[in-house]
């Protein structure tokens, strides 16, 4: 099994990187430097970013699904973002706040942003104005 | 402190001091925005931008709603429900930041993230902009994230116009919009069609919004984006780069050649735009210029000086 596994991963990763460079391969005739490459120069060796931004795509995928979004709008979700977004939520998903406004277990709290409300720190209470 | 405790009255009222001072702890202070004095004298008293389209949310749904408000602004006129599927994730309750600007793309316009704070907001609300914002309307201890459409503003009132929830145009203090604001970092973007440019002149962080809008879009939806920031920053290399690079992949060399031109001219040490100049001067047939182009960029260094050299020796 680890034999195995060890065979296939150089594969897939090949294949993963091959499968994610549409947009290179795609230009007319001479191969010219692309925007985006001269944009992320400077981060790190571009083969390594390539890479480890196919692996983050991979795991932004399985991350989604996990949260409940349907399969087939899986792909085309994480086709939207940027290399730079895509590592992002790659990163930190669960602690990125997520825009939702529905006030469940603030309950507890309510005295306290009663407060706030009222002195116009906050937006909780539309009741307050 | 044992005297105070002793004292029922005085004990009440350290206590109602200390919530007092935890609450401002935690809230940090609100205050008046203020504009600068340019600022102040360019911009108009009131601006309302009345024809974007209100789209009420349901529960945990003010992303898709502000989604399809920004959009439908845009003339690109989507339903929330078409949006939930794109842009909601039911494990979180919500929708984050990165989809936000990654859904706005899959539907054709260009996300520019609003940098400069309350006074680029006000900017582009000039400019007719409706602009998303993302807000914390509780505290940071127990947040309570949500998306608005910012639609206008009444400065001699102090008061922001937003689309939000399940109130359109719904008017906010300054101050209080502003508190809550800056709780996610004053989070903004406004949602464009490709040749439009927001009101902000921050050139790079146009450059990254477009360049992530042509790897979903492609080269022809970005190209009149390109055309407008060349025109705007005749100055920009970067930007000449960029358009001449979305000129060759909807197959017009020439007008690429003349763009790597341009950006060598603005700045003659960005060796990628001499390398693809040479590249296509090559291709032309124009051998004698090409090697001048690959010359040049053969003596920078940098990545692409291998690449260069390989191409002087072929």
């Amino acid at each position: 099994m680890k034999r195995l596994s060890r065979l296939l991963s150089p594969l897939l990763i090949a294949a993963l990187v091959i499968g994610s460079l549409p947009a290179v391969a795609a230009v007319p005739d001479s191969d010219l430097v692309g925007t985006a490459d001269v944009l992320d120069a400077s981060t790190l060796q571009q083969d390594r970013e390539r890479i480890r931004d196919v692996l983050a795509r991979d795991d932004v995928q399985r991350q989604l699904q996990l949260q409940g979004v349907d399969a087939d709008e899986v792909q085309a979700r994480v086709a939207a973002l940027s290399d730079a977004e895509v590592s992002e939520m790659a990163d930190r998903l669960d602690q990125m706040p997520a825009g939702a406004s529905v006030i469940g277990a603030l309950f507890a709290v309510f005295v306290i942003l009663l407060v706030t409300d009222i002195l116009g720190l906050t937006d909780v209470y539309p009741f307050t104005r | 402190m044992i005297r105070l405790l002793r004292q029922p009255g005085n004990a009440r009222l350290a206590g109602v001091f200390a919530l007092l001072s935890l609450i401002l702890i935690l809230a940090g202070c609100a205050s008046t925005p203020t504009l600068s004095p340019e600022t102040a004298r360019a911009l108009p008293q009131r601006t309302l931008l009345d024809d974007v389209p209100f789209r009420g949310q349901r529960d945990y749904q003010c992303g898709p709603a502000s989604l399809a408000m920004a959009l439908g602004a845009s003339d690109i006129s989507v339903d929330v429900d078409t949006l939930i599927p794109q842009v909601f994730l039911p494990g979180r309750e919500g929708s984050v930041q990165p989809e936000m600007l990654a859904t706005v793309r899959r539907h054709g316009r260009i996300p520019f993230p609003v940098e400069g704070g309350f006074e680029a907001l006000l900017g582009e609300l000039d400019a007719g902009h409706p602009v998303v914002v993302m807000q914390n309307l509780s505290l940071p201890l127990w947040p309570v994230w949500h998306y608005a459409v910012a639609i206008g503003y009444d400065r001699p009132a102090e008061e922001m116009v937003l689309h939000s929830g399940m109130t359109p145009g719904r008017r906010v203090a300054f101050d209080r919009f502003d508190a809550t604001w800056a709780r996610s970092d004053r989070w903004a973007f406004v949602a464009l069609p490709s040749g439009d440019l927001p009101a902000d002149d921050d050139v790079d962080s146009a450059i990254r919004a477009i360049t992530d809008f042509e790897s979903v879009q492609g080269a022809e939806a970005a190209l009149p984006a390109w055309n407008a920031l060349a025109e705007r920053h005749p100055g920009s290399a970067m930007t000449h780069f960029a358009q001449g690079n979305a000129r060759h992949a909807t197959g017009d060399a020439d007008a690429a050649i003349d763009a790597f031109r341009a950006a060598t001219k603005s700045d003659p040490e960005l060796a990628p735009a001499w390398l693809n100049l040479g590249l296509l001067l090559k291709a032309r047939g124009d051998a004698e210029q090409a090697r001048h182009a690959f010359e040049q960029a053969a003596a920078l260094p940098g990545p692409w000086q291998s690449r260069a050299r390989e191409a002087l020796s072929t």
